[in-house]
């Protein structure tokens, strides 16, 4: 039970940590973390994937009634939500049995750094390819997404390092 | 039918997946719809409760520059005041002889101020959300300005709330020209910067020069003409070309923007039903 009310408390903190600070940060006019997709990350890795999927709509919706972005969110959170166990399988070799919670200390440093990297990448990449919507304004584009997926990556290593055991 | 049954099962998070993306889907396409419609956009009641709680927080820290801004504004209008009391005073003994004086036009522009209390810069499609709507008398399709200059136009308004289209989003179109000449050409952001946005169909015979100043034409009836743009900082234009491309610095900062002015044209009704009659 704790695990779920940890995660509750953990939802409900990263929605408004995003739309209240994260959102209003502009810093250079590309920069725009987001935070939130942590949740994702920090699910309990034998979570069902149904219920997987239920929470990632639920938590990209929310940031989208926020942001006036509607379906955007939701869109980049499910399909990286979609690919989590596979990327998490590739990176480590989880005992049958085992219900780790993703961080440094679970999966090992190395292990889940790369976690950390593609899951990130892949979610930033979906959003700003939806929100362009074309590929006209591509090196804009791209510098969008390394430079904002660069911080989010950085703040999530940060978090998980203060996090003790 | 049992192997359909086992079929169905194994890939339903695959159809769950599925399914969900193809929500999310239906929803950025039909955005432009539920815009219109207020539901679920910043407009929704609970959001901007919100919003305007986390701005009386934020607010205070803009309070500074506000003062600033403020006094700039009141030192100006008490210059204007001894102007005018000035010309009125060199004015008054020919007074009689109204005849050279032509009649002042009436005002059919009211002012509604509002305060923002959501926007974004950093968006390809940035939106701003004001704190007034049709309780306040907004009406879709009005102009928006602040003190430094033009804003956006009113997308979609609820009772308590209005959201606006701002400069800063490809879908804005105000027509604007050059004051010096009358040139006109239409504004149109490029998704990079808050800061500038470019200025389409000015053919290269128009003469320019860096600095020239940018207001609106007047064209479209949300905003009256000659409320400043921006000043044009770069232009360029190829031997191939026909029109320059022109880089405007605007003249509103749209980073630290929180009180607007909502622009009323009285006759705006009369105006649109007689050229929607002259098309027919």
């Amino acid at each position: 039970m704790p695990t779920v009310l940890q995660n509750i408390f953990r939802f409900i903190f990263l929605v408004l940590f995003q739309v209240l600070v994260l959102n209003n940060i502009q810093f250079l006019g590309y920069i725009n973390p987001y935070l939130y997709i942590l949740f994702i990350l920090s699910l309990p890795f034998q979570i069902p994937r149904w219920l997987l999927l239920i929470l990632a709509f639920i938590l990209g919706l929310s940031i989208d009634i926020f942001s006036n972005t509607l379906g955007m969110h939701a869109f980049a959170t499910v399909f990286v939500a979609f690919f989590r166990n596979g990327i998490i399988k590739l990176f480590t070799n989880i005992e049958e049995g085992n219900n780790p919670t993703p961080s440094f200390y679970t999966f090992g440093v190395s292990a889940y750094v790369k976690y950390v990297i593609v899951m990130v990448l892949i979610h930033h990449s979906t959003l700003f390819i939806l929100e362009a919507f074309s590929f006209t304004h591509f090196w804009i584009l791209l510098t969008k997404i390394m430079l904002s997926s660069l911080i989010t990556i950085l703040l999530i290593f940060g978090i998980q390092s203060i996090k003790t055991k | 039918m049992k192997n359909l049954i086992n079929f169905l099962i194994q890939y339903s998070v695959v159809f769950l997946f599925l399914f969900l993306e193809i929500i999310s889907f239906t929803f950025i396409v039909k955005n432009q719809e539920y815009q219109k419609s207020v539901f679920l956009s910043s407009s929704n009641f609970l959001v901007s409760g919100m919003y305007e709680w986390n701005n009386s927080v934020v607010e205070f820290f803009k309070l500074r520059a506000a003062n600033d801004n403020l006094s700039e504004e009141n030192t100006a209008l008490k210059n204007q005041i001894i102007n005018l009391k000035n010309k009125l005073s060199t004015l008054t003994p020919e007074a009689n002889d109204s005849i050279h004086f032509r009649i002042p036009p009436e005002m059919i522009y009211r002012f509604i101020s509002a305060k923002v209390i959501n926007s974004s810069t950093n968006k390809l499609l940035n939106y701003i959300t004001l704190n007034k709507g049709a309780i306040d008398g907004i009406k879709v399709d009005m102009g928006v300005i602040s003190d430094e200059g033009v804003v956006g136009i009113v997308k979609t308004v609820s009772n308590q709330f209005s959201v606006v289209i701002p400069v800063l989003n490809p879908k804005s179109n105000i027509s604007c020209k050059f004051k010096r000449n009358n040139y006109s050409g239409g504004l149109i952001w490029s998704g990079e910067d808050y800061r500038y946005a470019n200025l389409t169909d000015i053919a290269r015979h128009v003469e320019l020069a860096l600095g020239d100043t940018i207001v609106t034409s007047g064209f479209t009836n949300s905003f009256p003409e000659g409320i400043p743009v921006g000043t044009i900082e770069d232009f360029k234009i190829k031997e191939s070309d026909a029109y320059y491309k022109i880089k405007l610095k605007l003249a509103v900062n749209f980073h630290t923007l929180s009180h607007v002015k909502v622009i009323n044209y009285l006759n705006f009704q009369e105006q649109k039903e007689l050229e929607k009659k002259s098309v027919e």
